[in-house]
């Protein structure tokens, strides 16, 4: 619906409604008479009327953007110059119908000051709702779009040697570059997958993750040594796509790749104390700030989750001994999918 | 052409041989695993050519091309290292992408070839361990490198512990000493002219007399140089035949 369309059935519903819920309220106290009824229905034409009038001023003037100090007079002056208006030519009108007393005036101006009150409390707090939800609605979208620019993207550094490695592998071996084709097939599509989504399973996850380690031996051949210790609950867990992908690629990266020896990359994960806890450990030593990328990964990644999963989650990478850096993701697991931050 | 593959990785050297398997005209000589190996088989083998890795366990390709002292031909072989290549001045190298076509890798090698069949080049392939103005050095100073034909070097200046290259409109530094330098490069081509500096004496452009019985020479770049008094003699005798 839109907001002009809701405008008006609420303007002139809620006057009507106005006016009828007083007419039944007068039929207790007094008779009906077609005089009664006329006044009624002045008295709504003249609310819908002058209201509108106030609400299109409200407008003109931006009085939403006035801070309250501001904004109070103003519409303390425009209520009290309507409800002067208002009840005056009720007074002249309907006591020319049913001569009243000189006193009904004071009455009618403190009823029509209500009046005009709790229209202005209606509009005004409508009002206030509507923008604090679409304040909310920018700072979700604002997150998302940064929670895209920090989403990892496949490093081509690494697609180029696997295929360069397949390459030479077809000739060497062909039924394992046909694996290889799939297991790097099956990372792209999750490269491109990932996009779309905010979490994953952990098993998902680890699927892709096989895929990477396996094409990664093909490249560094003995070099490269695996290990993973998987706490059989994990399964079923959300993590973010690609996460431990690209902790794996950068321990790759920066531990394995410049040894000449390889190394070892193992991953585990445990429950502690009601968290989900990943512990990923790479041969190499960990030198913080020594590499601009390698920062901005991390630094990326640990923005993600808390993104993502706010204060509560824990993101650590050190040397554990003098070569095995220990990078360590620690997810509660009282967070509910209902909980996290979806959209 | 004698070449060495170097790379860290056993399938991609593969690949490259079995590339360079149709081209008669690149013999490979050897392979070497990373920077240390290829530094070592570079000095023992002389190679003519090297395709080099840049990123392999330790230390990178361009380090082991700082350490040479005499660069032969490279031909850069990398999956994806866009900034690592823009270093360089445009030209300077050839590089393939990995997984390397093969047209690719012919259109490297035939250029190669080409300069090969220049006579100055053919007089490198004679020359003796000193380097000569036909040898290329590599220059790097901080995220830019060149591979420089010593016969654009106009001079070397020391500064420190650095040597100021001289050549086009560039001058970067490298970590050497000029002792050590002057004893590798070629003198008939390079000439100690004081104790601050190395000239190329092809880029000598006029020669005035100087106080104390030196001299005064400037190079077509513009620059001036003073030869001591005690080099003074040996240079006219070098200059005028």
């Amino acid at each position: 619906m839109n907001k002009k369309k809701l405008y008006w059935i609420c303007q002139l519903g809620g006057w009507m409604l106005y006016g009828i819920a007083n007419l039944v309220g007068f039929s207790f106290v007094r008779a009906i008479t077609p005089e009664l009824i006329f006044g009624e229905v002045f008295q709504v034409v003249f609310y819908i009327g002058s209201t509108h009038f106030f609400r299109l001023i409200i407008k003109k003037r931006d009085w939403f953007d006035l801070p309250f100090n501001r904004l109070i007079p103003r519409m303390a002056g425009g209520i009290l110059l309507m409800s002067a208006v208002n009840s005056s030519i009720n007074y002249i009108i309907v006591r020319g119908i049913t001569s009243r007393q000189a006193t009904d005036l004071i009455a009618l101006l403190i009823v029509s000051m209500i009046v005009y009150f709790l229209w202005s409390l209606i509009y005004f707090t409508y009002h206030y709702f509507e923008s604090y939800r679409k304040s909310l609605q920018h700072k979700a979208a604002l997150n998302e779009i940064e929670l895209s620019n920090l989403k990892s993207q496949l490093n081509p550094h690494f697609i180029f040697n696997a295929l360069n490695s397949i390459r030479a592998l077809v000739d060497e071996d062909p039924e394992k570059s046909k694996d290889a084709i799939t297991q790097l097939s099956h990372i792209l599509r999750n490269s491109l997958a990932a996009d779309k989504k905010r979490l994953v399973s952990f098993d998902e996850e680890m699927k892709t993750v096989r895929d990477y380690l396996a094409l990664e031996s093909i490249r560094y051949e003995e070099r490269l040594k695996t290990k993973l210790n998987i706490h059989p609950d994990s399964e079923a867990c959300k993590i973010p796509p690609l996460m431990i992908q690209t902790l794996v690629e950068n321990g790759i990266k920066h531990g394995i790749s410049n040894l000449k020896k390889g190394g070892i990359i193992s991953i585990d994960t445990t429950f502690i104390d009601s968290a989900f806890v990943i512990q990923i450990r790479n041969s190499g030593v960990y030198i913080n700030g020594v590499s601009k990328n390698a920062g901005m990964g991390l630094e990326n990644t640990r923005r993600r989750l808390k993104l993502i999963y706010g204060d509560q989650v824990g993101f650590e990478i050190r040397n554990e001994d003098k070569n095995i850096v220990l990078t360590e993701i620690k997810i509660p697991e009282k967070i509910k999918d209902e909980s996290i931050n979806y959209r | 052409m004698r070449a060495l593959i170097i790379d860290d990785e056993r399938l991609a050297r593969k690949e490259l041989e079995k590339l360079l398997e149709p081209h008669d005209e690149i013999e490979i000589i050897g392979e070497a695993v990373d920077v240390d190996d290829a530094f070592e088989k570079i000095n023992t083998m002389d190679p003519d050519l090297i395709f080099l890795d840049i990123q392999m366990p330790g230390k990178t390709g361009f380090e082991l091309l700082e350490e040479l002292e005499k660069v032969p031909k490279v031909i850069f072989t990398t999956a994806y290292d866009e900034f690592a290549l823009k270093a360089f001045d445009v030209n300077a190298l050839d590089y393939l992408l990995k997984p390397i076509q093969p047209e690719r890798l012919a259109e490297a090698v035939n250029k190669l070839v080409d300069q090969e069949e220049k006579p100055e080049a053919s007089e490198q392939s004679t020359s003796n361990k000193k380097l000569t103005i036909y040898d290329q050095v590599f220059v790097k100073d901080g995220d830019k490198c060149w591979f420089v034909k010593l016969s654009n070097v106009r001079l070397f200046e020391s500064d420190g512990n650095y040597i100021k290259v001289y050549f086009d409109n560039f001058k970067p530094m490298i970590h050497k000493s000029l002792n050590a330098l002057d004893e590798k490069l070629d003198d008939r081509s390079f000439f100690r002219a004081s104790r601050k500096h190395i000239v190329n004496l092809s880029w000598v452009e006029t020669i005035e007399p100087w106080f104390n019985g030196g001299l005064m020479v400037q190079l077509k770049g513009g620059e001036k140089v003073e030869v001591s008094r005690r080099q003074a003699a040996r240079f006219k005798e070098m200059m005028s035949l």
